[in-house]
């Protein structure tokens, strides 16, 4: 399947079904969200949409990465999903599909796709931030399993997963990057707590974790043992192509609907000029990027780039929004200012989450400018 | 296209052109090396190679004349100069009024050897292109901002009687001024990739408090973040080659421009003191970033038309698909 003939199947596809893809109301919560993104999921899969670009092995249909970052583009761009919470799925199923043992991986990916379960990514902890090889979360090996003992927090969808992909501490207490180790755990098991944060945008999107004694299979273990730091390396590439490329068809479609929005007069042409050119910048390089994954290149530093231009785009988009709509934004109530506001402080998220914007600045520095060590 | 074993030749052969020589005999040796050739058989590797070398060696060509000769289908005889809008301007440097033709623009340095000057001229909504004898015009050598560029100040009134001109198609001079501002916007990119490297070079040299100005988060960050504006910029000539509209054209020119401003300033602070003498060869490249800004179009003004261009049509037009 080329991208051609996916983009025009797919465009025609969803005209026809566009109005069982449509959320109910605009400012849906965040269970809404939920359900609505499980039946865009299951309806796309069965379409055989969602399967395409990803490797039959794991249920797919094959094809070029280039097909699912239209998909999430395509459905971003008709509002019929959230895209932080689809872009999920391009995070953590490419990671399974690298470290899990064949079997676990055919038996999970397709439920991740086809919208039967939530999974989540459980890396920061309270003493862990931007410091990510000082986690300490640990796994102790016991004679049936890995027995996890510890907390993690900031991580997104946790109170609606059946699953988490958990960075553990296996090696000795300051083995940093080398002794970590990722396992795929069942957030059914027992021993796990977890506790939703309320953020400033209004949502519980993620939540504390709390793990005492939770026991996980051997056949659980993502990679080898103390090979956790390399999963999570890898992972982060992935959040800085596909699931980016579908952020940036969401700040272009929150822009162009800003221009209709705003009273005339309300909005600077230069600065409505400026982030235009930011948005446009963004896809060119992210576009790059995607044919880049698509054509088998192995993605790394560089994708801090693109990182960088999103949250910059994002920040300047909704920016332009609190000057066009500052009333709607400041005092009214109604469901479309509603969302406007949360779309307005969760940018504000857009520099912190992921890799803040000043790591992303000495990743830059390190390994693409060649400058050295920090210290 | 050019087939890679040709492109990885012809790269080099530009390379070693480009950093060797400048102004009159870069031409020459361009000529020499068959670059008019490579401009009529992939015109994207052509221009977009040359000029990303012109920037990063500061170099200068007349170059920039060849590109809208041949796009404009105007081969004209080598002596055929071109007038090239005046600073800041994308609109075409002459008009006609009554039977004079009125020149106002700019020419580069080969142009007062020529015997002809190209130029475009507005006739009420039409576009004509008239080539006049050079000797019809006064060139008033610029020094201005960046002397090494040697342009000129083009100006002239002459009885259109005496031109050779021939009508345009009507989109055929917004496509010359997309074509340009790409070629412009590669040399910015590459003036501004040197700035990085040199300003890079120097905080891994210079040492205070005991350790290279490099380990400090603050140099660091500032040159990261004249990369990530660069590699923006390119990236959009990049998309802009593939769409061809003068859109994406004027927004690639744009972010390139803006992208030479970050770096100029960036690179500017982290090379402190040395980076503001002339013992340093900074300075130059922050001249001519500021002069190549302004040629066809400067960031800020292209930025505001297009704000002012979306207001109007309350439109985002869905650029650079994937």
């Amino acid at each position: 399947m080329e991208l051609a003939e996916f983009r025009l199947a797919l465009d025609s596809w969803l005209d026809e079904n566009e109005h069982r893809l449509t959320p109910d109301r605009a400012a849906a919560t965040l269970d809404e969200q939920m359900a609505h993104l499980a039946t865009v999921k299951r309806l796309t899969y069965e379409a055989g949409f969602m399967r395409w670009g990803w490797p039959p092995r794991v249920g797919g249909l094959g094809g070029s990465t280039l097909l699912r970052a239209y998909l999430g583009e395509a459905l971003t761009a008709r509002d019929l999903v959230e895209p932080g919470i689809y872009s999920m799925t391009e995070v953590l199923a490419p990671t399974m599909i690298d470290y899990a043992t064949p079997e676990l991986a055919a038996a999970m990916v397709p439920r991740l796709l086809r919208g039967d379960e939530t999974w989540c990514q459980g890396f920061s902890e309270p003493g862990t931030g931007s410091n990510l090889a000082s986690l300490s979360c640990r796994a102790t090996r016991t004679a049936g399993g890995w027995q996890v003992t510890g907390q993690k927090v900031w991580t997104s969808l946790a109170q609606f997963a059946q699953r988490c992909v958990l960075l553990t501490r296996t090696g000795a207490p300051d083995s940093a990057h080398k002794g970590i180790t990722a396992l795929f755990v069942d957030m059914e098991s027992p021993g796990i707590t977890v506790r939703p944060i309320e953020t400033m945008h209004g949502a519980a999107e993620f939540s504390e974790v709390f793990f005492d004694d939770v026991d996980v299979p051997f056949d659980r273990t993502l990679g080898e043992e103390g090979q956790g730091w390399a999963v999570a390396m890898d992972l982060l590439p992935y959040e800085r192509s596909t699931a980016l490329w579908h952020r940036a068809a969401f700040l272009h479609r929150r822009l162009a609907r800003l221009l209709r929005a705003a009273p005339p007069g309300a909005l600077d042409p230069a600065a409505v000029g400026e982030v235009a050119q930011l948005l446009y910048a963004l896809r060119a390089r992210s576009r790059n990027t995607q044919r880049r994954l698509a054509g088998g290149e192995r993605l790394g530093p560089e994708t801090s780039i693109d990182k960088v231009l999103v949250a910059t785009a994002e920040q300047a988009v909704f920016d332009l929004v609190a000057d066009g709509l500052s009333t709607d934004i400041l005092i009214e109530d109604d469901p479309i200012s509603e969302r406007w506001r949360r779309e307005f402080l969760y940018s504000r998220a857009a520099t912190i989450y992921g890799g803040t914007a000043e790591i992303q600045r000495n990743i830059i520095a390190r390994r693409l400018l060649d400058l050295g060590p920090e210290r | 296209m050019m087939d890679p074993a040709d492109l990885i030749l012809f790269e080099r052969s530009l390379e070693h052109a480009v950093a060797t020589h400048s102004g009159r005999p870069l031409d020459t040796a361009l000529l020499e090396l068959g670059w008019d050739h490579a401009l009529a058989l992939d015109p994207q590797t052509a221009v977009a190679t040359l000029f990303r070398l012109q920037g990063s060696e500061h170099a200068s060509s007349s170059s920039l004349d060849h590109v809208l000769l041949h796009h404009l289908e105007l081969k004209g005889s080598p002596v055929t100069g071109v007038v090239l809008p005046t600073l800041g301007q994308w609109a075409p440097p002459g008009e006609l009024e009554g039977d004079e033709l009125v020149v106002r623009g700019l020419g580069g340095a080969a142009l007062q050897d020529q015997r002809e000057a190209l130029v475009v001229a507005r006739n009420g909504g039409a576009v004509i292109a008239a080539v006049v004898p050079t000797a019809g015009l006064a060139l008033r050598p610029i020094h201005g901002m960046d002397p090494e560029l040697g342009l000129r100040e083009v100006t002239g009134r002459l009885r259109h009687g005496s031109a050779a001109r021939q009508e345009l198609p009507p989109s055929v001079w917004s496509s010359s001024v997309a074509l340009c501002q790409l070629a412009v916007g590669h040399e910015l990119v590459g003036a501004s990739r040197t700035m990085l490297e040199l300003a890079r070079q120097h905080a891994l040299e210079r040492t205070q408090f005991d350790q290279i100005i490099g380990k400090f988060q603050a140099v660091r960050h500032r040159l990261a973040e004249t990369l990530v504006a660069i590699e923006a910029a390119d990236a959009m000539l990049g998309a802009a080659w593939e769409d061809g509209s003068p859109t994406t054209a004027a927004v690639a020119k744009a972010l390139a421009g803006r992208a030479a401003r970050t770096a100029a300033r960036h690179c500017q602070q982290v090379l402190a003191g040395i980076g503001f003498t002339t013992e340093h060869e900074f300075h130059r490249y922050v001249r001519r970033v500021l002069v190549l800004d302004a040629l066809f179009g400067a960031s800020r003004s292209l930025t505001k038309d297009l704000g002012v261009e979306l207001l109007t049509s309350q439109r985002l037009p869905a650029l650079v698909p994937l």
